[in-house]
């Protein structure tokens, strides 16, 4: 590299792209520094994946304990310590956080703290000082969307920032504005704590992008838990009364307009691209309308020698895209053959039981032209299901027909995103459903339930009646 | 053509390394799919586009 410069690599944003990013950036041999107006982890650490998964596993252990009177345990009172709860919540994050400061320590990867500004393509102002760089990775992520009508108050009217400090004592009725993957997180995390939650979405369908099937089959499963889903429904205006919020609600189709009152509201309807404070035009890179910086497979700008990962680059904004892209812009500046050449990005929703899907949908293989078949294996067939009280789902499995390659798999169970490892890894190696009927999986065990999917793509399921 | 390419992360990345655009390489495995060797047999071959 050119020792012009002050640094090979200036790593923009320390969320999980812009932290991995930097971290091989320096294991290539770069010298790197990635600056974090914030705090380092970004979204994903401090205020996305780690806290609400904190909060789903201490409501599901709640809904479990009840459960366990099936088997004989009960328990004499239930009591919830909710400042407990957040703060055994913060104390994950503030691990997490700490062990990413400690690995750019470990990794020599300077942190440099304030907001980053381009000054010119290769120049970024960081606070009262400027630093140059060879290469510049914008990983400067994504802020919730705000919905006209709904100002965030983050008390009575939250997005998912507000919505991670559970209130004491926990709203009676709740409301989640979108039908999406952290509309329903939150949905079951305060269902499961003793609200009363309503899900209303846009859309004719929830979770767009999940398989037709997975999501009538999960909205089945989360209405029998008491969350109330209605679709085709918008939220016009929301407005602060002394017994609640009044939102008017609107009825996409009929224009039928009603208003109901709610404790708290979560507004969660997508998430807008962060390029605030940046200036990205003082350095000629593109942005688009809705604000996004694309990048080309090796994560170049339409400036070559400036990148663009993670969530500001584009859709899907998921964290395990941003950290593989993350990996890719630093390998691309060091040399390396790399590329985002991912087969397939596995999506996850958290709640238990967790939708969790890779590949193409049914729909979506038929619409590229692929003659498909289907497997499906129910969870009520499998032995350790029963013995986990996890019975409710299903395992899908999308094959080409002809050739057998695998196209999708779509999961409806506890610990899918665990058993989805399996089927990436399955497309990722061009796998076919016979390559997957034929590996010996470990009996009794979830993830058998793959298997079997794929035998019964073959219409040779053992565990059910082939149709 | 097809939009999953049936070829294993390792191959695709060696393809890259030498130069070969995954895509116009022929599978000779099961189903199609893309061998280390189908892609160094491409590499030796000269090109006919």
């Amino acid at each position: 590299m050119t020792n012009n410069f002050d640094y090979d690599v200036l790593v923009i944003g320390a969320g999980p792209g812009g932290y991995h990013a930097a971290i091989r950036a320096s294991q290539l041999g770069l010298k790197t520094a990635c600056v974090e107006r914030g705090a380092v982890g970004g979204v994903c650490l401090n205020i996305g994946c780690i806290p609400t998964k904190a909060l789903l596993h201490a409501a599901e252990t709640m809904q479990a304990s009840k459960h366990a009177a099936e088997f004989g345990l009960t328990f004499s009172g239930q009591a919830l310590d909710i400042a407990r709860l957040n703060g055994w919540k913060d104390s994950i994050v503030k691990k997490l956080t700490g062990g990413v400061s400690g690995l750019f320590k470990a990794n020599k990867v300077t942190l440099l703290t304030g907001q980053a500004s381009f000054v010119d393509d290769h120049t970024v102002q960081v606070g009262d000082k400027t630093y140059t760089a060879a290469n510049i990775i914008i990983a400067t992520g994504s802020d919730p969307a705000k919905l006209p009508g709904l100002e965030v108050d983050q008390q009575q009217i939250v997005d998912s920032t507000g919505a991670l400090v559970m209130p004491d004592p926990v709203p009676a009725r709740m409301l989640c504005v979108g039908g999406g993957v952290i509309g329903f997180e939150f949905a079951q995390v305060y269902n499961n704590l003793g609200s009363q939650v309503k899900i209303i979405e846009f859309l004719p369908s929830v979770i767009p992008g999940a398989d037709a099937d997975a999501v009538k089959e999960f909205s089945k499963i989360m209405s029998r838990q008491g969350i109330e889903i209605v679709t085709q429904m918008k939220a016009n205006r929301a407005e602060k009364k002394s017994d609640g919020v009044h939102v008017e609600l609107e009825n996409v189709k009929t224009g039928e307009k009603t208003t109901e009152v709610f404790d708290r509201v979560l507004v969660a309807v997508g998430r807008r691209p962060r390029t605030d404070g940046l200036n990205p035009e003082q350095a000629g890179v593109t942005v688009t309308e809705r604000g996004f910086i694309p990048a080309d497979k090796q994560q170049r700008t339409n400036v070559p020698h400036i990148f663009s990962i993670g969530d500001v680059a584009g859709n899907p904004m998921l964290a395990h895209k941003a950290m593989k892209e993350g990996l890719v812009a630093a390998e691309v500046i060091a040399g390396k053959p790399a590329e985002q050449d991912a087969v397939a990005i596995p999506g996850v929703v958290y709640t238990n039981p967790e939708l969790a899907w890779v590949g193409l949908t049914e729909a979506e293989a038929q619409e590229k032209g692929y003659e498909v078949k289907t497997g499906v294996f129910p969870m009520s067939a499998s032995g350790r299901a029963m013995t986990l009280q996890a019975t409710e789902g299903f395992v899908k499995m999308v094959v080409e027909k002809d050739t057998d390659l695998l196209l999708g798999v779509h999961i409806v169970a506890p610990h899918a995103s665990d058993m989805l490892a399996e089927a990436g890894l399955a497309l990722e190696m061009a796998a076919t459903a016979t390559d997957i009927s034929l590996t010996i999986h470990a009996h009794p065990t979830l993830g058998e339930s793959i298997l079997e999917a794929a035998e019964a793509s073959h219409k040779q399921a053992i565990h059910i009646v082939n149709r | 053509g097809r939009p999953v390419v049936p070829a294993a992360p390792s191959v695709r990345r060696l393809a890259r390394e030498i130069g070969i655009d995954i895509h116009a390489v022929h599978g000779t495995g099961i189903a199609g799919r893309i061998s280390e060797e189908d892609v160094r047999r491409t590499a030796g071959t000269p090109s006919v586009q």
